[in-house]
C-alpha cells in the first residue's frame, strides 16, 4: 500500500499517459507546411468582410438608407475615402508633386515610373483571369473598334487641336501630338479593372495599340502636325521599353497565378487589395510628372496654362463622348450576341481607346530634338491632360461604382470586388442595375439604347435544367441508359449552380421530381429482366452504373423524396404502381403462404428503397386493418408466430423502414398469444427502436427512446408476474418455446440480454445530451426523463438481484451511479422532488395511452413500481450502489465504481475518505491500462479531488491534484469538455468524431473557470513565498512551471490591463502578493466571478484570505529581512493583520525550517535576524564543494556499474537513506570524522551532504512541513532533515 | 472532565481487535478507574464470557451483579456441557498428553518434524487426529481459562502440527496465553514469531494482512507497556511502513500509542520527523490530546496550546489501560508512565522553544514549564551543564540568552570536502582490487 505522503505525488502518471494512448501517432498526421493556406484563408476572411462594408456604406452616403445617417462622422470619412480611393490618391499625388518635387525627382531618377508601371502590369496578370482572356476574345469586334479608334480615328482630333491659338504655340502643338499616341500603358487598364471592366480586353487593346502605334506616330504626326515633314521615330528604344514595362510583367504576373493555385486564391479574394494598390501606382504617375516639371510649369502663365488644360480636358471629353458614341452604335448593330460581356468590353473599349500615354509621348518629343519648340513646354500640356483624363476617368469610374452600388444596396448585392469572383451570382442579382448602369454611361455619351433583354440568371439556370429533364424523359423513352446517365450528371452539375443562385437549402422540386421519375423508372428496368438481358452491353453497363450513382444520391435527398412522394402533386404518376400494390395485397389476403414467398423473392431482387416503402405503407395499413378486423378467435400463436418470422425477416433489409417495423411489432405484441411470445416480440421491438437511428453519430428520437423505456418496463412486469420465464442470450431458444402458456410449469427461456438493453439505453440517453444544446428548453427537457431512467435501471436491478444474478446487477448498478455520482446534494434532492412530481402526470399520459383502439391479450398489469425510490441523501445512495457493485462487480465496473465513489466525496467535501480511497485501490497505478472513457472519469476524479482539497483548505494537496492537468494546454480535452485544437497537428476527422462522442454533457461538467482559479491560486500561494525565499536562484525549485510561464508572460507586458480572465485575476494577485500586498491581492481575487459558483462561499474566500495573508507575510519575511536588524511581533500582526500568536506560529515554523535565519527575542517580543552574508569567495568555495561531491559520487557510481554489484544494492541503500534521513543527517559529522569505518557511512554522508548543504547559505531551503508532501523525493527528505539536526544536537549528550 | 475521559477512552475501539480473554483486564481496569457504572461493565463482563467457558467466573458475576444466590438456568446448564465437552476432549487427547508427560519420551523428539510424526504413529500409535485432538484440547483449556496449560499444549502441538494455518492460530493462542500469564519476555518472542509470519506469509487478500497486522499490534500493546524495552519495541514495530499504512487506514486510535512512546523515548528521536507527518495527514481521522500535544510543538509551534494539551494528556494517559499502569509504591500509587511523559513533554516544548529564541525571560520560562523561578533555574543550569543545552542565564535581567549557533564557514568547508579524499582511497583500492581480481582471473 501507498502512503498517502506519496499519494498525491504519484498522482501524475495517469495523466501523461492519458495523453498518449489518445492519439497514437498524430503527430505525424499533418505537416504544419499544408495547414499555411489554409490558416490564411480563415484570417482573410475577415479581412474581405471588412472590404466589403464600406461600399455598404457608401448606399447609405447616397441617401438610399436613412439609417446610413446613424453612422459615425468617422465612418463616413472613412468609407468616403476608401470609396474614392483612386481620385484621392491622385490629387494627393499632384499636390505631393507640388509641395516637394524633390522627392518626386529622386523617384523619377531612379525610374519609378517605370516601376510602378511594371507594377500595375504584374497586378494585371496577377488578376487575369484564363476566363476573362476567353472573355476578351469574344469580345473582339468591340476590341477592334478599339485599336481602330486609338490609331486611326483619334489622331485626327489632332487637326481639331491645332485650330487653337494660344500665346504659346508648343502647348497646342503639345496636345496635337499628344493626340496622335496610343492608348496610356497604366491607366487604361487600372481604371477598366476598378471600374469592373473587361480588363483583359482592355489589356489587349492597350498591348497591340502602343505595339503598333510604334508604327503609325511616325506617319500621324507627320501628317498632321509636321505638315509631311518627315519625323525619325526611335522604335527600337520604344519597342524595348514598352516591352520591359508592359509584356514582361503582364506575363509575369499571368504565370505567377497559374503556378500558385493557393496565390490566384488569395488574389481572388483580395481584390479590393490589388486595387488599391493598382490605384496608389497609378498615382505615382503624375506625381512623378509633377515633380519633374513643376519648375517648368510655374514659368508658364497660367491663364495659358489653364487653356491649355481647358484644350486638354475638353480633348479628352470628346474623345470620350466619340468613342461611347461609337461603341454603342457598333453594339447595337451587333445585337445581344454577346450580351453578357459587353458592358465590361464596353467599358474597356470606352476608357482605353479615350486615354493617351504620356511616355511615349515624352519620348517622341525628345526624339524631335525641338523641331516643334521647347520640349518643355510641348510635354507640359500633355502632362497636364494626361492627369486629367486620368481624373475624368477615375471620377467617371466611380460615378459609375457608386450608381451601382447606390441601386443595389437594397437588392443587398455585395461588393464589386465580388462580383468579379463570382460572376455568376453577380450576374443574377446586378443584371438590373448594370443595365442601368449602362444607361447611365450613355447619358452622359448618346442617347442610343441597346437593347437587350438580359434574362434573370435563375430563370435560365432552371429553364436549362428543365431542358435537360426533358431530354432525360426522352431518353427514358427509348430506354438509352447511356444518355440517361449524362444527363443525369448534367443535372446535378446545374442542381448545384441553381442552388447556389438561388441560395436555397432544398433542392427545388423539379429536381426532385426527376429523382423520382428515375427510380421509379430504374426499378421498371430492373424488374424486367428480359429487356436487361436483351440491352445492348454499354446500356446495361450505363444502367448498372447508374443504378449505384442514383442509391448513392438519393440518399442525400431521402427526406424530400418521401416528402414529395406523399404530396398529391405527383398521384398520378404513382397510381398504376399502387394498383399493383393492392392486386398484390389481395392476393396476399387469401393465401397467407404467398407473403412469405413473396419475402424470398424480395431478397433476389434487390429492390430499392423507396419502392419497396411505398408498398410497406400499404402493406401496413392492410395487414392492420386486417389483424383488426380478424376475429380474435382465429388468431393462433402460430399465426402470431409466422407474422412475427416474417416481419423479423424484413429487419435490417435495405427495403426496410425502420418505423414501421417497431409500429408492426408494436401491434404484433398485443395480439401475442402466450406471454413469452409477447416477451420474445417485446424484445424485437426493443431490438428495432434501437436501429432506428442508424450509425453513431445521432441519438436516437426521444420519443422512441421514451416508449423503449416503457416497453422495457412492459418487459419487467412479465417477468416478474410469470417468474417462470428466463431470460436468457447464451442458448439458443427451441424454436417453440414461445408456445408453451402462461401456467405452464417448467422454465421457459426467452432470448435476450436486459443488461445489454439497459446500457444501451443509458447509451443513447447519455447521447441524446450530447447532441443537444445545453443552452435550450429542450435540453431541460431531456434531463427530465432521467428519472424515469433510474426507475427502469433499479427494476432491472431489483430483478437481477432477486433472480440471483448479481453481476448483472452490479453492471446495471454501475449505470445508476454513473448517473447519480456528480450530483450535489442539492441537485440530487431536486431530482428526486421531480421524480415525485412527475407520478401523476406519467399516470395521466398512461391513461391516454391506454386507452387505445384495441386492448392486448395478454394484459399485465404493471407490476413494477414506474417511479424511482430514492433514499434520503445522494451518498446513501451512492453507499448502496457502491458496496453492491465492490461485491459483484467484475474489475472494469469496480474500479469505475470506485471512481464515481471517490468523486462522489469530493464532491461532499470529505477529502480524506476520497482521498484514501483513491490510494487503498490503487488506480492510480494502472488507470493508464484503462479504457479511454474511464481514463477521463478518472481525471475529472482527480479534477473534482482537488477543487475538494482546494474547500478544505489544503492546498498543496489541492494544487498537487490539479498541477498534473494543467500541465499542457488540454484541460479541456483531459476532462472531455470541449476539443482543444492544436496547432501543430491536425486530427483526422475520424479521430475528431471519436473524440466527440466522448465529450461530456453539458450539466456533468466541472467548471473550467473554477478549476482553473483554484489551480492558479493555488499555484500562487505555493509559489510567491517559494520565489521570494529562492530570489537567488529562481530556477531552482519550481513547484508549478505552468504558474512560472504565465507569470513570465505577465510580466513582460508593458502595460498591464485591467484584469479580465481568471489568469488576469490571479496575475494581478501575485503582483500585488509579490510585494506583500496581501488586501489588493485578495480584493482582486474576491472580484472573480466564479466563486458564485461554490455553496459555502463566504468561508471559502475566509480561508484564502488567511492563507494569502500568511503567505505574503511569508514573502515580505523572506524579501525584506535583509533590510532587517529585528522586527516587532506587534508590528508584523498590525501589519497583515493576523493575530500574534499565528504570527508566532508562522514565524517559528521558518525559523525552525531555516528558511529565515532569525531567532526571537522574548522579553521584548522582536525576531532579531542573524543575516550570514557570505563572501564572494566563500560562496565560489562551497560551490566547488559542491562540485567536488558531486563528482565523487559520479565516480562512485561509475565504479559500481563496472563492478556490478551496487546497482540494486546502492539504489535500495539509497531508499533507505531517505527512510531514516534525518538519522543519517544528525550523525553526519559522526560519521564524516572515520569515514574510513566503511563504504556506507561515506556513501551516506555523501549523498546526504548535497542536499544538506544549502541550510548553511542564505536559507534558500524550503522546508519540511511544506515540502513534506509536494517533493517526495531525495529533495523532501533533506529538507526534513534540516530541521532536525539542531534538535538532535540538543540531545547530544542523550545519545552519548 | 468525565467527558474528556469517556471521549478519549479508546475500549470501544480496542475491543473488538482483542481476543475475548484479553478484554478482561481492560474491563478489570476500567471497573478499578470507575469511569463507568459499575453494573455496565459487569454485564459487559457476563456479555463477554457467554461465550467462553469461564462459566464459574460468569456466574460469579451475575452473583454479584444481581444480589442473587442462584445461578441462571442456561448458565449451569452450559456448565455442564462445558464439562462433559472436557471430559471428551481429553480422552481423545489422552494419548498425546501421557506422552508428553513423559519426559523421557519427550526426549526421543527430535527436531525433524517428519520424523517424529513417524516415530509418534510407529511406537506410541499417535496419529494427526490425536495431534489434532490435541490442538482442540488445548483451545478449549484455553477458553476456559487455563492459560499456563494451554499455553504448554500449544507449544507442543506446534513442534507436532503440519498444518500452517493451525500453528499461526496455535501461535496466536500461545500469544495470548502468554500475555494473559503476563510473562512479558515470553510473549515478546512469541510476538515476534507472529509478526514473522504475517510479513512473510501470502495472504489471500492484502486486506486480511491488513487485518491479521492490526490485531497484533492490539495484542501488542500489552506487552509494549510492560516489558522493559517495550516502548523502543513498540516504535521499531509500529513505525515500520507497512504497520504504519495499517494503522493509517484502519486503526488510527493506534497513533496515540505510538506517540506516546515517541514523546517518552529519547532514542528514537529521528523517526520523529516522519512521524509528525503523520500525523498531520490523520489529524482529520482522529483526534487525542497526546497526538495533538505533538502537533502543537512541532506543526503549529503554538506554545500555550500544548500547555494545555499535556494538562489533557495528563488525563488521558491516567485512564487509559494500557498507559495508566500503576506502580505500587508504598502505600500511595504512581503512574510511572505519565510521570515520564510529562517530564519529557515538557523537555520537548524547551528544546523547540529555545531553538528559536535568541533570549527568552526566566520568568515566563519557569511559567511555560510549570515551574517556579528557582525551580527553573535550577533546572536550566542543569541542562546547560550537561551541555544539553548551548546557552548563558543573565540574571541582572533574568533571562537566558541562547548561544548563537552559526557554524562557522571553514568548519563548513572542511566538512564538506573532509570525505572527498577518503571516498576517493577508498574507491582506488576498490579500483585496484577489482583490476587484480580480473588479473588474476
Amino acid at each position: 500500500m501507498a502512503t498517502i505522503a506519496s499519494m498525491l505525488a504519484s498522482t501524475r502518471n495517469p495523466f501523461s499517459c492519458f495523453r498518449e494512448p489518445l492519439y497514437p501517432g498524430s503527430r505525424s498526421v499533418v505537416s504544419p507546411r499544408y495547414l499555411e493556406p489554409f490558416g490564411k484563408r480563415i484570417r482573410t476572411i475577415p479581412r474581405f468582410i471588412r472590404a466589403c462594408q464600406p461600399l455598404d456604406k457608401v448606399g447609405g452616403d447616397g441617401g438610399v438608407s436613412a439609417s446610413a445617417k446613424r453612422y459615425h462622422f468617422g465612418n463616413e470619412l472613412l468609407s468616403f475615402a476608401s470609396d474614392n480611393f483612386l481620385p484621392l490618391a491622385l490629387v494627393t499625388g499632384v499636390s505631393l508633386g507640388f509641395a516637394n518635387p524633390t522627392l518626386g525627382c529622386l523617384a523619377d531618377k531612379y525610374s519609378l515610373s517605370k516601376f510602378s508601371t511594371c507594377g500595375i502590369f504584374i497586378i494585371s496578370g496577377l488578376t487575369l483571369r484564363t476566363e476573362a482572356i476567353g472573355d476578351a476574345v469574344k469580345g473582339w469586334p468591340l476590341g477592334v473598334f478599339g485599336l481602330a479608334s486609338i490609331l486611326l480615328l483619334t489622331p485626327s482630333f489632332s487637326r481639331l487641336v491645332m485650330l487653337f491659338q494660344l500665346q504659346h504655340q508648343e502647348l497646342v502643338t503639345g496636345l496635337g501630338i499628344f493626340c496622335c499616341m496610343p492608348t496610356t500603358l497604366s491607366s487604361g487598364v487600372a481604371l477598366t479593372h476598378l471600374a469592373g471592366g473587361n480588363s483583359a480586353l482592355a489589356l489587349a487593346v492597350t498591348v497591340a495599340s502602343n505595339l503598333l502605334g510604334i508604327l503609325t506616330i511616325p506617319f500621324w504626326v507627320s501628317r498632321y502636325i509636321a505638315g509631311g515633314v518627315g519625323v525619325s521615330f526611335p522604335t527600337d528604344q520604344l519597342f524595348k521599353s514598352l516591352i520591359v514595362t508592359l509584356l514582361v510583367p503582364l506575363i509575369i504576373g499571368k504565370v505567377i497565378r497559374e503556378t500558385f493555385k493557393g496565390f490566384a486564391n488569395f488574389v481572388d479574394n483580395n481584390r479590393k487589395l490589388f486595387s488599391r494598390m493598382n490605384a496608389i501606382c497609378l498615382s505615382l504617375v503624375p506625381w512623378i510628372q509633377v515633380s519633374r516639371s513643376r519648375s517648368l510649369l510655374l514659368s508658364v502663365e497660367p491663364k495659358v496654362f489653364l487653356a491649355a488644360i481647358g484644350i486638354g480636358i475638353l480633348l479628352h471629353l470628346s474623345l470620350l463622348a466619340f468613342n461611347a458614341l461609337s461603341i454603342r452604335i457598333l453594339s447595337g448593330l451587333s445585337g445581344d450576341y454577346n450580351s453578357k460581356n459587353s458592358k465590361g468590353n464596353g467599358t474597356a473599349v470606352l476608357l482605353v481607346a479615350s486615354q493617351k500615354t504620356l511616355p511615349v509621348m515624352v519620348a517622341v518629343v525628345e526624339q524631335l530634338r525641338g523641331a516643334f519648340g521647347e520640349p518643355g513646354l510641348l510635354v507640359l500640356p500633355c502632362v497636364a491632360a494626361h492627369l486629367n483624363q486620368i481624373m475624368i476617368d477615375s471620377i467617371l469610374v466611380n460615378v459609375w461604382l457608386r450608381k451601382s452600388n447606390a441601386s443595389s444596396a437594397d437588392g443587398g448585392s455585395d461588393s464589386e470586388d465580388e462580383s468579379d469572383i463570382e460572376e455568376e451570382i453577380q450576374e443574377v442579382q446586378n443584371t438590373d442595375i448594370n443595365n442601368r448602369y449602362l444607361q447611365d454611361g450613355s447619358d452622359d455619351d448618346d442617347d442610343t439604347d441597346t437593347k437587350r433583354v438580359i434574362k434573370p440568371t435563375k430563370d435560365k439556370r432552371f429553364e436549362e435544367m428543365t431542358h435537360t429533364v426533358e431530354q432525360m424523359k426522352n431518353a427514358m423513352k427509348i430506354n438509352d441508359w447511356v444518355s440517361l446517365q449524362e444527363n443525369f450528371d448534367k443535372v446535378n452539375k446545374q442542381l448545384e449552380k441553381v442552388m447556389r443562385i438561388t441560395e436555397a437549402v432544398k433542392p427545388p422540386t423539379l429536381y426532385i421530381k426527376t429523382l423520382v421519375m428515375l427510380e421509379d423508372f430504374l426499378n421498371e428496368a430492373l424488374a424486367n429482366k428480359e429487356a436487361k438481358k436483351k440491352m445492348s452491353p454499354s446500356n446495361s453497363k450505363a444502367l448498372n452504373a447508374m443504378r449505384q450513382k442514383l442509391k448513392k444520391n438519393n440518399k442525400t435527398y431521402e427526406d424530400a423524396i418521401n416528402k414529395y412522394r406523399e404530396t398529391p402533386e405527383v398521384e398520378e404518376e404513382k397510381e398504376p404502381e399502387d394498383e399493383d400494390d393492392d392486386d398484390e395485397e389481395d392476393e396476399d389476403e387469401f393465401e397467407d403462404d404467398d407473403d412469405s414467398k413473396e419475402a424470398v423473392t424480395d431478397d433476389d431482387v434487390d429492390e430499392p428503397a423507396d419502392n419497396r416503402w411505398e408498398t410497406m405503407l400499404n402493406k401496413k395499413d392492410k395487414q392492420m386493418e386486417k389483424l383488426l378486423s380478424k376475429d380474435p378467435k382465429e388468431i393462433t400463436w402460430e399465426w402470431v408466430n409466422q407474422k412475427f418470422k416474417e416481419i423479423m425477416a424484413a429487419r435490417g433489409r435495405k427495403g426496410t423502414a425502420r418505423f414501421d417495423l417497431v409500429d408492426q411489432l408494436t401491434h404484433l405484441t398485443k395480439i401475442a398469444k402466450t406471454p413469452a411470445q409477447k416477451l420474445e416480440i417485446l424484445f424485437s421491438v426493443i431490438s428495432a427502436q434501437f436501429d432506428v437511428n442508424p450509425g453513431l453519430t445521432g441519438h436516437m428520437p426521444i420519443k422512441v427512446w421514451k416508449k423503449c423505456v416503457l416497453n422495457m418496463l412492459t418487459i419487467l412486469d412479465i417477468l416478474v408476474k410469470y417468474n417462470n420465464i428466463v431470460v436468457d442470450d447464451t442458448i439458443e431458444p427451441d424454436e417453440n418455446e414461445t408456445s408453451k402458456p402462461a401456467d405452464y410449469d417448467g422454465t421457459i427461456r426467452v432470448w435476450g440480454n436486459l443488461v445489454a438493453f439497459i446500457e444501451r439505453i443509458d447509451t443513447e440517453f447519455f447521447k441524446s445530451l450530447q447532441s443537444i444544446d445545453p443552452h435550450t428548453r429542450e435540453y431541460v427537457e431531456r434531463l427530465r426523463d432521467e428519472p424515469m431512467f433510474l426507475a427502469l435501471a433499479q427494476n432491472i436491478q431489483d430483478y437481477f438481484e432477486r433472480m440471483g444474478d448479481y453481476k448483472a446487477a452490479a453492471k446495471v448498478a454501475l449505470r445508476r451511479v454513473e448517473s447519480i455520482y456528480y450530483k450535489p446534494q442539492e441537485v440530487y434532492e431536486a431530482m428526486r422532488k421531480l421524480a415525485e412530481l412527475d407520478e401523476e402526470d406519467e399516470e395521466a399520459e398512461d391513461a391516454e395511452e391506454e386507452s387505445g383502439p384495441i386492448s392486448s391479450f395478454i394484459v399485465v398489469p404493471e407490476v413494477v413500481p414506474r417511479k424511482p425510490t430514492f433514499p434520503e441523501s445522494g451518498r446513501a445512495m451512492m453507499d448502496l450502489l457502491v458496496s453492491l457493485i465492490y461485491r459483484n462487480g467484475d474489475e472494469r465496473t469496480k474500479a469505475r465504481a470506485m471512481l464515481c465513489d471517490i468523486y462522489h466525496h469530493a464532491l461532499m467535501d470529505n477529502f480524506g475518505t476520497a482521498r484514501d480511497l483513491l490510494l487503498m485501490s490503487h488506480l492510480q497505478d494502472n488507470i493508464q491500462h484503462m479504457d479511454i472513457s474511464t481514463q477521463i472519469l478518472f481525471n475529472r476524479t482527480m479534477a473534482q479531488i482537488g477543487l475538494c482539497a482546494f474547500r478544505v483548505g489544503m492546498i498543496t494537496e489541492s494544487h498537487s491534484c490539479l498541477s498534473e492537468l494543467y500541465s499542457g494546454q488540454r484541460v479541456r480535452e483531459l476532462l472531455a469538455q470541449g476539443v482543444s485544437q492544436s496547432r501543430y497537428h491536425e486530427k483526422t476527422p475520424e479521430q475528431e468524431r471519436l473524440e466527440r462522442r466522448r465529450q461530456m454533457p453539458y450539466h456533468m461538467h466541472i467548471n473550467l473557470e473554477l478549476l482553473e482559479a483554484v489551480h492558479l491560486i493555488g499555484a500562487m500561494l505555493l509559489e510567491v513565498p517559494n520565489m521570494a525565499a529562492n530570489s537567488l536562484e529562481a530556477r531552482r525549485r519550481v513547484i508549478s512551471k505552468n504558474f512560472r510561464r504565465l507569470l513570465e508572460i505577465s510580466e513582460r507586458q508593458a502595460f498591464n490591463a485591467p484584469p479580465e480572465n481568471v489568469r488576469d485575476h490571479v496575475m494581478a494577485a501575485t503582483r500585488a502578493l509579490t510585494k506583500g500586498d496581501f488586501q489588493t491581492a485578495f480584493e482582486v481575487l474576491n472580484s472573480l466571478d466564479v466563486w458564485r459558483m461554490l455553496k459555502n462561499r463566504d468561508s471559502i474566500l475566509e480561508m484564502v484570505k488567511a492563507r494569502i495573508k500568511e503567505e505574503a507575510l511569508r514573502t515580505y519575511l523572506f524579501t525584506y529581512s535583509s533590510s532587517y536588524e529585528s522586527l516587532s511581533l506587534e508590528q508584523l500582526a498590525k501589519m497583515f493583520d493576523v493575530t500574534e500568536a499565528q504570527v508566532h506560529s508562522i514565524v517559528s515554523k521558518m525559523m525552525i525550517n531555516e528558511e529565515l535565519h532569525a531567532s526571537w527575542d522574548q522579553p521584548t517580543r522582536c525576531i532579531v535576524f542573524h543575516e550570514v552574508q557570505h563572501s564572494r569567495l566563500q560562496s565560489l568555495a562551497f560551490q566547488l564543494t559542491e562540485k567536488l561531491s558531486v563528482l565523487a559520487e559520479s565516480n562512485e557510481r561509475a565504479m559500481e556499474a563496472r563492478t556490478g554489484g551496487g546497482g540494486l544494492d546502492l539504489s535500495s541503500r539509497r531508499r533507505d537513506n531517505n527512510q531514516d534521513y534525518a538519522g543519517a543527517a544528525g550523525k553526519w559529522q559522526d560519521n564524516n570524522m572515520n569515514y574510513g569505518q566503511g563504504r556506507q557511512g561515506n556513501n551516506r554522508s555523501g549523498y546526504g551532504g548535497r542536499p544538506g548543504q544549502p541550510r548553511d547559505w542564505s536559507g534558500q531551503n524550503r522546508g519540511g512541513g511544506y515540502a513534506a508532501r509536494a517533493g517526495s523525493g531525495n529533495r523532501g527528505g533533506g529538507m526534513q532533515m534540516d530541521g532536525s539536526t539542531r534538535m538532535v544536537s540538543l540531545n547530544r549528550g542523550v545519545r552519548a | 472532565m468525565t467527558e474528556i475521559k469517556e471521549n478519549y477512552d479508546l475500549t470501544p475501539r480496542v475491543a473488538p481487535n482483542l481476543d475475548r480473554h484479553l478484554v478482561f483486564p481492560i474491563l478489570e481496569f476500567l471497573q478499578e478507574r470507575q469511569l463507568y457504572p459499575d453494573e455496565q461493565i459487569l454485564k459487559f463482563k457476563i456479555e463477554l464470557l457467554n461465550k467462553t467457558n469461564m462459566v464459574d467466573y460468569a456466574m460469579d458475576i451475575h452473583k454479584s451483579l444481581y444480589h442473587t444466590e442462584d445461578a441462571p438456568q442456561d448458565m449451569v446448564e452450559r456448565r455442564a456441557e462445558v464439562v462433559a465437552r472436557l471430559k471428551s476432549l481429553e480422552e481423545a487427547a489422552a494419548p498425546l498428553v501421557t506422552f508428553l508427560l513423559n519426559p523421557s519420551a519427550v526426549q526421543e523428539l527430535r527436531a525433524d518434524k517428519q520424523y517424529n510424526l513417524q516415530m509418534l504413529k510407529e511406537r506410541y500409535q499417535i496419529g494427526p487426529d490425536q495431534i489434532e485432538a490435541l490442538y482442540q484440547y488445548a483451545k478449549f483449556q484455553f477458553e476456559c481459562g487455563n492459560y499456563s496449560g494451554a499455553a504448554d499444549y500449544l507449544y507442543q502441538y506446534r513442534t507436532l502440527c503440519s498444518n500452517l494455518e493451525r500453528s499461526l492460530s496455535a501461535l496466536w493462542g500461545k500469544l495470548a496465553s502468554e500475555i494473559l500469564m503476563q510473562n512479558w519476555d515470553i510473549a515478546f518472542e512469541e510476538l515476534n514469531r507472529v509478526k514473522d509470519i504475517i510479513d512473510s506469509k501470502s495472504f489471500a487478500s492484502p486486506l486480511n494482512q491488513v487485518q491479521n497486522r492490526i490485531w497484533l499490534m492490539h495484542w501488542g500493546l500489552y506487552i509494549f507497556f510492560n516489558h522493559d524495552n517495550g516502548r523502543t519495541q513498540i516504535i521499531d514495530l509500529f513505525n515500520q511502513d507497512k504497520y504504519l499504512n495499517a494503522i493509517q487506514t484502519s486503526a488510527p486510535h493506534l497513533l496515540r500509542y505510538l506517540a506516546t512512546a515517541f514523546i517518552v523515548n529519547k532514542r528514537k528521536r529521528p523517526q520523529l520527523k516522519e512521524f509528525i507527518k503523520v500525523i498531520q495527514q490523520e489529524h482529520y481521522s482522529y483526534k487525542d490530546p497526546i497526538v495533538e500535544f505533538l502537533a502543537c510543538v512541532f506543526v503549529h509551534y503554538d506554545f500555550d496550546g500544548a500547555q494545555k494539551k499535556m494538562k489533557e494528556c495528563e488525563e488521558v494517559i491516567v485512564n487509559d489501560p494500557f498507559l495508566g499502569k500503576r506502580v505500587e509504591n508504598g502505600n500511595f500509587s504512581t503512574v510511572p508512565l505519565r510521570d515520564e511523559f510529562l517530564e519529557n513533554a515538557r523537555l520537548f516544548i524547551f528544546e523547540t522553544y529555545c531553538r528559536i529564541h535568541q533570549r527568552i525571560d526566566m520568568g515566563v520560562l519557569a511559567e511555560k514549564l510549570n515551574l517556579n523561578y528557582e525551580e527553573a533555574e535550577r533546572w536550566i543550569v542543569n541542562l546547560i551543564r550537561t551541555s544539553k543545552l548551548d546557552a548563558k542565564i543573565d540574571s541582572e535581567s533574568g533571562t537566558v540568552i541562547m548561544e548563537p549557533t552559526q557554524p562557522n564557514v571553514h568548519e563548513q568547508l572542511i566538512n564538506h570536502t573532509k570525505a572527498l579524499s577518503g571516498r576517493t582511497y577508498k574507491l582506488v583500492t576498490q579500483l585496484l582490487e577489482h583490476s587484480q581480481g580480473q588479473a588474476a582471473r
